[in-house]
């Protein structure tokens, strides 16, 4: 399994702007006489049957880093929403460390917590949970108002993200009024309203049907290419975790299974478990140049470029047409190439 | 969801029992064996006195002598001072709005205040029917008392939601304090008012302190209750997503959990004020200072035709309240209403509008010098005489409704039912009762409520009351009885068939929202034989409630189970029969323990009217200031209500437990 994020060409700027470090989370009474022991190790049910407890989460560590997109995904049960919330403290870890844009999360105080969910994250649920007895407006303001931002200036910027995601006609509205992708339109209004560093979502596309989905994942894509903010993204669907995700974890019963790029997800899943989710997904619409090059020998420059991060499927047309391999390039530099042997290889590799 | 619906519901599996250790046969082999040794044993072995306290009831006396005598003092103890000074305040908050209401505003002010804040808040209709309400008190010749209990009740109100309301809010955010006040708020609806009278008085004496605070002993519960459940409706997920944007908790509360909350917190209110509005007429035994109860109880021996139209007035003071706070719960919904700058301007204006009318009536109301208390043109007389007419027809011996029908079904009622039990259970050795009624609380409901009722059925011996108790314990048993079958049939068919629950449902709506006594009345007369009254009339305060939970019960046995008898070719009667009763079970269940609590509450409060035994002791000890043997029954009410309470509940998770 490769790891690092470098590998899919996507450029770090600075620090990881979360760093979640050993993290545990353990349902139940006496949950944290449970880390640290042989028992944190039993599968699930044993656990269970043996002391009652459930662990959510068992030992998760991760990086995210400013700009990236980082998915966590798992089949239902496996902690995701657990993982997602203990990066805030809405669940407090059993173990483990979090830092968010420098600060330590899990030793903050009460006040600083406050300050970091006010002003640091912001996140998406998937109902929605928005206030029924407010409009849309005062919905999408309602992270500034507990900031304590005057009404007319929240009002304002409330109007200005409406705008983003195309609701300014809904502003006096109520949620009940709204369609289900509506409302989780105002749900995303409500998290960039108060322009926060991270944004979270916890499975937020969930709920509607598969139309609206496809089309708030691409508002997702157009708002994060626009604003550029750190993203933590759960969801259970893996077409889903392949459009938005920079980079993937998908875990099971508690832990992380695999963390790598899409293309290191399908090219190499690390177990079963991870090749039975990327088993229908095709592998030449995921897999890149950069996985199926090899190292340029002499002579091998004057084939057609391509970018080292293009598809095998965009690729397909340029070396079928080309008699010599195709070199792949990142940043006008020749990294490998590519030959038609090694296209077939990978296309076959579906079946 | 409908696959979590399905898969909850395979989980019920009906218990299969030979019949010969079905719980019923068992309880009939055991009421057997108690009517052998009834028949066999000697019959005087009644409570034997030398198991009696009977200091007790001169301890009791004691703390009303040392209260006397604090009273005397001139520097009286803290707790004294306490009490006095709460007492003092609540007379005073009384006297104040009774006077707002009378004095100040007189009758047009009143009335205007009354219908032009319903028009503002719950609309035209709401105005209607508060207007029609304050002119009907007027009709009744009852202006005076009306506003001297619309004054107490909106001080009980007001207090019951200021105490219930925060301690609501704070069982709906902790799991803990719920747990903690559950029991507590449970102890307080169990008890019959009628137990409580005689403690609140010996602590604050007659007037209207007393009467507030023995309302509010009834009418918090469900202001804490509607509230915790308000609190904690709000979705979970509303309440994350506010906290993850860095709401404190305060903001959580004020900006999140109350606004979601406000449907149920209007509703809290409405009902707060039909449990005040129900215990007007025990509350009226208390006070001295007029309202709607006294007319109600003086009036039972002396004027009954007065006291029927003292009745009517209170029930229409209770729809029209339901009716008026139903509206305007449901009109001021933000949610519902879109209000835009100009339209909450003019609703503003509208407000001010009102306070000036109000203002004007009131010094037009002075100036015209109209009396503080409406008396004029009133239709009291002619009323009275023809509601005395009704009553002297029905009373008359020689009528076909006296000599075919109260008088036979009462006197068999007497005959065949109240007055076999009731000879059984007192002469019964009081072992084997004893004996006998725990093994069939143990067979039940099981250990804990079996000891429950050897303990309270203990109690109630050693206090000397036992033959008192086990004439009101025959009178709950046969009301419960009837209440419970003519409930569980009506039930079943407005389940099944529409007309019947639409025909029902104004009919409970009515009997529901009457106070308890109001019920009494007119079975005095039309029913005037020994104990009956009270056996009707708790049978009809009960029955509506075991219609409802059997109706809900019945109906809400899964559809796919329903479908599934049909799929198999039951009949209609087969599937209701064999699936639907089967399962609605634990309705039922609940049904006869939510009766026969009300049962129990009824038949002491005709103790009133000359059903004698416990509710007699206590109206005595009231009446004649014989504060130790009124408490004394009033304990041994309480013994029983708890005892019932824990029997036919235990019942109810036994079953769940058996089942999961
Ligand atoms: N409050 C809780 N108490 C006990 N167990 C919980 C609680 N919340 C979640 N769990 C358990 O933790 C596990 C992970 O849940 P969750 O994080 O919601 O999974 P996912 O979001 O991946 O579906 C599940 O087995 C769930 O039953
Ligand atoms: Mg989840």
């Amino acid at each position: 399994m490769r790891q690092s994020a470098s590998s899919n060409g996507h450029r770090h700027s600075g620090p990881p702007l979360i760093k979640a470090d050993g993290i545990w989370k353990i349902f139940g009474r006496n949950a944290d006489k449970v880390v640290g022991t042989p028992d944190a190790d039993l599968p699930r049910s044993e656990l269970r049957a043996k002391t009652g407890c459930v662990a959510a989460v068992r030992d998760v560590s991760f990086d995210v880093y400013p700009g990236e997109v980082f998915v966590v995904m798992g089949l239902s049960g496996s902690g995701k929403s657990t993982l997602v919330r203990t990066l805030i403290r809405l669940i407090e870890p059993t173990a483990g460390r979090i830092e968010l844009d420098g600060r330590d999360v899990t030793a903050a105080s009460h006040d600083e917590l406050l300050q970091l969910r006010r002003h640091t994250s912001s996140m998406v649920f998937q109902h929605f949970g928005l206030l029924a007895h407010r409009t849309v407006l005062d919905n999408v303001a309602f992270g500034l108002e507990v900031q304590g931002v005057s009404k007319a200036q929240r009002h304002a910027r409330a109007g200005e993200v409406l705008k983003l995601v195309g609701l300014e006609d809904a502003a006096s509205q109520f949620p009940s009024e709204l369609s289900g992708g509506m409302q989780q339109r105002v749900g995303l209004a409500r998290a960039f309203a108060v322009d926060p560093k991270v944004l979270l979502y916890d499975e937020p596309f969930s709920a509607l049907d598969p139309l609206i989905r496809r089309d708030m994942q691409d508002e997702v894509i157009r708002l994060q290419e626009e604003t550029g903010k750190t993203t933590v993204f759960i969801t259970h669907d893996l077409p889903e975790a392949l459009r938005l995700g920079d980079r993937i974890a998908i875990m099971r019963d508690g832990r992380i299974v695999q963390l790598g790029t899409p293309e290191e997800l399908v090219g190499s899943p690390a177990d079963e478990y991870v090749e039975n989710f990327v088993r229908d997904i095709p592998r030449s619409h995921v897999l890149t140049l950069r996985w199926i090059m090899r190292e340029a020998r002499a002579g091998e420059e004057d084939g057609p470029r391509l970018d080292v991060a293009t598809t095998v499927r965009n690729a397909v047309p340029v070396i079928a047409s080309s008699e010599r391999p195709c070199c792949a390039v990142d940043d006008g530099r020749i990294v490998g190439v590519v030959d038609k042997d090694a296209v077939l290889t990978a296309i076959a590799g579906e079946e | 969801m409908a696959a979590s619906s399905i898969a909850a519901r395979p989980g019920i599996v009906l218990e299969h029992r030979p019949w010969w250790r079905s719980r019923m046969t068992i309880v009939a082999a055991i009421v057997g064996a108690m009517v052998i040794c009834h028949l066999t044993l000697s019959r005087t072995l009644s409570w034997p006195d030398s198991l009696v306290w009977h200091s007790l009831t001169h301890y009791l006396d004691n703390i009303q002598n040392w209260l006397a005598a604090e009273s005397a003092k001139t520097d009286p103890n803290f707790a004294y001072r306490l009490i006095h000074w709460i007492s003092s305040g609540l007379d005073a908050l009384v006297r104040w709005l009774y006077h707002l209401l009378s004095s100040w505003l007189t009758w047009p002010g009143t009335t205007l205040l009354g219908g032009l804040l319903a028009w503002r808040f719950g609309g035209r209709r709401a105005a209607v029917i508060m207007v029609g309400s304050f002119a009907s008190f007027a009709a009744l010749g009852l202006w005076d008392d009306s506003m001297q209990t619309l004054a107490l009740m909106l001080v009980a109100v007001a207090l019951s939601l200021l105490v219930g309301v925060p301690l609501g809010i704070v069982a709906g955010r902790s799991d803990r304090f719920n747990g903690l006040i559950t029991p507590v708020l449970d102890a307080m609806q169990i008890v019959p008012a009628f137990a409580y009278l005689m403690p609140v008085v010996i602590f604050f004496s007659v007037g209207p302190a007393a009467a507030v605070i023995t309302t509010m002993v009834y009418s918090v519960p469900p202001a804490v209750r509607i509230t915790a459940l308000g609190i904690r409706s709000v979705p979970a997920n509303t309440v994350e997503a506010a906290l993850a944007l860095g709401s404190t908790k305060r903001q959580l509360l004020w900006k999140v959990q109350l606004p979601l909350a406000r449907r149920l917190l209007l509703l809290s209110v409405n009902q707060t004020i039909l449990f005040a509005l129900s215990m007007v007429v025990i509350a009226g035994l208390i006070n001295t200072e007029g309202g709607l109860g006294a007319p109600v109880t003086n009036g039972l021996n002396s004027d009954p035709a007065l006291a029927i139209l003292a009745g009517v007035a209170i029930v229409v003071m209770a729809i029209a309240l339901d009716r008026v706070t139903e509206a305007i719960a449901e009109r001021t919904d933000t949610a519902k209403r879109h209000l835009d700058v100009a339209g909450r301007k003019r609703a503003r204006l509208a407000t001010g509008a009102v306070f000036l009318s109000i203002a004007v009536a009131a010094i037009l109301g002075h100036l015209l010098s109209a009396g503080s208390a409406y008396t004029r043109w009133t239709a009291q007389d002619w009323l009275r005489t023809q509601v005395q007419n009704a009553l002297d027809y029905v009373q008359k011996p020689t009528t076909f409704l006296f000599k075919d029908i109260t008088n036979p079904v009462g006197n068999f009622l007497v005959a065949h039912m109240l007055q076999p039990l009731d000879t059984f259970l007192v002469e019964t050795p009081w072992f084997i009762t004893l004996a006998g009624l725990a093994a069939i609380a143990f067979v039940l409901s099981g250990l804990r409520p079996a000891t429950t009722t050897i303990l309270m059925f203990a109690l109630i011996g050693a206090i000397g009351e036992w033959q008192d108790a086990m004439d009101t314990f025959s009178q709950v048993l046969v009301a419960t009885a009837i209440a419970v079958a003519i409930g569980i049939v009506l039930g079943v068919l407005a389940a099944e068939i529409p007309w019947v629950s639409r025909a029902i449902r104004p009919v409970n709506d009515v009997l529901q929202t009457l106070p308890q006594l109001v019920y009494v009345i007119p079975f005095v007369y039309i029913f005037p034989i020994s104990y009956v009254p009270g056996l009707i009339a708790s049978v009809l305060y009960a029955f509506p409630v075991v219609v409802r939970l059997v109706e809900r019960g019945v109906r809400d046995v899964a559809p796919e189970t329903v479908e599934a008898a049909g799929a198999f070719g039951a009949t209609r009667l087969q599937t209701l029969v064999k699936v639907k009763i089967p399962l609605a079970r634990d309705a039922i269940m609940l049904g006869i323990n939510q009766g026969i609590i009300m049962v129990l509450a009824v038949v002491v409060i005709a103790g009133l009217v000359g059903s004698g035994a416990l509710g007699y002791a206590v109206a005595a000890g009231l009446q004649r200031g014989q504060f130790g043997i009124g408490v004394v029954a009033s304990i041994a009410i309480l013994a029983m209500g708890i005892a019932l309470d824990r029997v036919t509940r235990g019942n109810r998770s036994a079953a769940k437990g058996g089942r999961s």
